[in-house]
């Protein structure tokens, strides 16, 4: 008796469950989400939905023009265009990673969520939901078998744009269906950027129907050469899924780059076997957006780093992904770029003096009690070799380049990815130089030029300060007090059972 | 062996409080945690003992609920202070089961019967080895060297200064108002120039919501200013938001960290009008009203 209790308690909340979503999807009313829409959306998105309100300008990608009716991010099948509310109500509610469009789930109820959807609709006049779902088969789990097809499948379909490696860096130029803006293919290597979720089965739909008003087509297409069947496309995600770069993520709290102390030599170049096991660090680029020319838009979005050090020397190694190898003069990278092309570049910032106490230069080039040491390496131009330049600055307006820098550096370029490795002795005689010390936290920054992104002097990416640490040896005190201490409670416990077992 | 319900109890508050500590960042890293390790001996002890160990396990039972509750109060109490109070609650417990002869023997012949005698060889064996080795694990990561970064002690909203020299004029900060408030028939006009401003300006930081979180949040520090809820703005007289705009990061004094904030000095970039302006919009936003006392 008591297990049909059950079942009838479970068949009633399933049938209020339904009865309360189909309400739900019918209950969005226009006007009331007209009035969130002023309030929450048009900033962005513009007070006649067409994509430009006031933010537009800064904001890369473009916030999305509702009267178009194109919709990059849906369930829905190839032969309905449009998506369906819930996928709507995802975008709003969970937001879209990589892009300035927060989550509103914590201010907007899921009331308010359903009225805007009703409003956005009525921009392009979209009325009723789709009739048929992606199909998505039979998932087919990953494993090294799968992952090999869908590196098959990935090479001949996806890696035009995408990249032999998935980090979005082909030699194409890429332009959108709403006013021709500039697009590049994701990076397939940071899943945690894609925009509208990295589940397997987000993948599988982005595949299935493409990506509406960008040249991700899709793979479901009758007409096409390319169509996938549904078990390529599971083979498919399961490449994509298998190629994310775990070290390139951003941790938050991790700000100290530990350099690790070597007893020989130092690496050679950037792809020297000694950088393989040393711990790295990555940190966010944001445009520099505090001095004139300000810079709104970049490319790079993140930087990783690692540093070792023997007794005479410091080396740096910068990774970053740069879809675009900028070289000034080369006719490849000239056609990709859209105005005028320049370098690629990276830089370091140090202060001159490692603080004492909590007071550093300021983060934008020092000030002028605190100088900082700026070193900045450059990609070349077809004419030209990479360069190295030692910088001494006190303030965005006080930079000085010096005629020969005490760094060296050498960048190597590979499939979408940059590699800079930068060496320079710890202790030099130069009293403007940093002089780096063991065991010392020392303020550090870096930035960022993407040449093709029409990135140059104060146009580029930055961070703020971090930490270098020369991190000494651990010395075997470490293992030698825990021992000790073992003993003695052994020897306690021993004291203690002798003496009890007398009695 | 019977097992208890009292020793099942001591057993899942144990659970819960590592749980609490877990919760918490904890990793068996502080001397306090010999507490645990006694515990954890202890139910190794009383819990065999069945209807003997009754008596032990009341006693861990019972420290433990003191222990949890403290891990519950909120505001947080700082950990070097809960480790003095759990110190005198372990001491008071104990003193309580063993003010009689009778509660410290009930308390000691568990203890006895584990070291004594060879049925339980095994075990001994086995908590002796255990406890060395938790001990090592403690001192191990006490002594381990750690590399976190030092803190900085900035503070978040600095004294201002009595006046300020911006857009070519000297402002008294005591007296300054917002000049457009006086103007009420155009209040809404100046918002929603002043959300306009906000979102060419300010909303990759301070964000779309106006909670601090824009999509240059992760790559600044301090983290930007939220200005909804009731401990920002709300705090605070617009003469301050005034003067925090105009002269940006580089116009605080040295407690403010003036090295580390990456907000622009908005004098170079902002007409007077347009500052008063976003602060009306920041306020109206967030239903906050500035300080005017």
């Amino acid at each position: 008796m008591r297990r049909f209790w059950i079942l009838k308690y479970l068949l009633i909340v399933s049938i209020l469950l339904i009865v309360s979503n189909i309400s739900e999807a019918a209950k969005g009313d226009k006007e009331a989400g007209k009035k969130i829409y002023e309030r929450r959306c048009a900033w962005c998105h513009g007070w006649n939905g067409a994509g430009d309100g006031p933010a537009a300008d800064f904001l890369n990608p473009r916030p999305r023009d509702f009267t178009s009716g194109i919709y990059k991010y849906k369930t829905s099948n190839l032969d309905n265009p449009f998506p369906y509310e819930d996928d709507l109500y995802k975008m709003i509610a969970e937001g879209m990673p990589g892009t300035s469009m927060p989550f509103w789930k914590d201010v907007l109820s899921s009331n308010d969520i359903w009225n805007l959807i009703a409003y956005i609709k009525s921009l392009a006049g979209l009325e009723g939901e789709p009739a048929a779902k992606i199909n998505y088969g039979k998932q087919v789990s990953s494993s090294a078998d799968s992952i090999k097809k869908g590196k098959e499948l990935f090479i001949d379909r996806c890696s035009e744009c995408h990249g032999d490696e998935g980090k979005g860096d082909a030699m194409k130029k890429l332009k959108d269906d709403w006013v021709g803006n500039r697009l590049w293919p994701r990076n397939l290597t940071k899943p945690w950027m894609f925009r509208a979720g990295s589940d397997p089965k987000d993948i599988y739909s982005r595949i299935s129907t493409g990506i509406s008003g960008t040249p991700m087509p899709a793979f479901d297409d009758p007409a096409s050469k390319k169509k996938l069947t549904e078990e390529d496309k599971w083979h498919v995600v399961n490449y994509v899924t298998s190629i994310k770069n775990e070290a390139r993520r951003i941790k938050d709290g991790d700000t100290v780059i530990k350099a690790k102390r070597l007893t020989g030599d130092m690496p050679k170049d950037a792809n020297d076997e000694k950088w393989k096991d040393v711990e790295s660090t990555a940190y966010p680029l944001v445009g520099q957006i505090i001095a004139k020319e300000r810079f709104f838009t970049p490319s790079v979005e993140e930087i990783t780093l690692k540093a070792v050090y023997n007794d005479k020397e410091i080396a740096f190694l910068l990774e970053w992904d740069d879809r675009t190898k900028s070289i000034p003069g080369d006719a490849k990278a000239q056609e990709l770029a859209d105005g005028e092309l320049n370098e690629d570049a990276v830089a370091i910032q140090l202060p001159v003096t490692i603080p004492e106490g909590m007071e550093k230069p300021y983060f934008g080039m020092g000030d002028s009690g605190h100088p900082v040491n700026v070193w900045q390496w450059k990609s070349g131009t077809a004419k030209a070799e990479q360069s190295i330049k030692v910088m001494d600055a006190t303030g965005f307006k006080n930079i000085k380049a010096r005629d020969k820098a005490d760094v060296t550096a050498k960048g190597e370029y590979n499939k979408g990815t940059w590699k800079v490795m930068m060496k320079r002795p710890l202790k030099t005689d130069n009293k403007d130089d940093i002089q780096f010390e063991e065991g010392k936290f020392t303020p550090i920054a870096f930035a960022t030029w993407d040449g093709t992104n029409g990135e140059k002097g104060s146009k580029h990416t930055i961070t703020t300060w971090y930490w270098i640490l020369l991190k000494p040896p651990t010395g075997s005190m470490v293992f030698i007090w825990p021992i000790f201490v073992a003993g003695i409670v052994l020897g306690a416990e021993i004291l203690i059972a002798r003496s009890a077992q007398k009695k | 062996m019977k097992i208890t319900s009292l020793s099942l109890g001591a057993l899942g508050a144990l659970v819960v409080y590592i749980a609490l500590r877990l919760s918490k960042g904890f990793a068996l890293a502080s001397i306090a945690d010999v507490y645990i390790l006694f515990m954890i001996a202890a139910l190794l002890i009383y819990i065999p003992a069945g209807d003997k160990g009754k008596k032990g396990s009341l006693l861990v039972l019972g420290t433990l609920i003191f222990f949890i509750l403290l891990e519950l109060v909120r505001p947080l109490i700082p950990r070097s202070l809960l480790n003095v109070y759990n110190f005198f609650i372990l001491v008071t417990v104990l003193l309580y089961f063993t003010s009689k002869d009778e509660g410290a023997r009930d308390l000691m012949a568990p203890i006895k019967a584990t070291l004594v005698g060879s049925e339980n060889r095994t075990f001994r064996t086995a908590l002796f080895a255990v406890v060395p080795l938790f001990a090592a694990l403690i001192t191990f990561n006490i002594v381990r060297p750690s590399y976190e970064a030092p803190g900085d002690t900035r503070s978040i909203h600095p004294a201002p200064p009595s006046s300020v020299n911006v857009f070519n004029k000297s402002y008294n900060l005591l007296t300054l108002k917002n000049p457009l408030r006086d103007d009420a028939a155009n209040y809404a006009k100046y918002v929603k120039e002043g959300g306009e401003v906000y979102f060419k300006n300010c909303f990759y930081c301070h964000g779309d919501k106006l909670d601090g979180k824009g999509h240059y949040y992760h790559g600044v520090n301090p983290k930007p200013l939220p200005f909804m809820g009731t401990d920002t703005i709300a705090q605070l007289s617009e003469s301050f938001v005034f003067w925090r705009v105009a002269t940006g990061g580089p116009g605080l004094p040295k407690e403010g960290a003036p090295w580390l904030s990456a907000m622009p000095i908005w004098e170079h970039f902002l007409t007077e009008e347009e500052v008063w302006k976003v602060s009306m919009f920041i306020y109206d936003y967030s239903g906050n009203k500035p300080r005017t006392f």
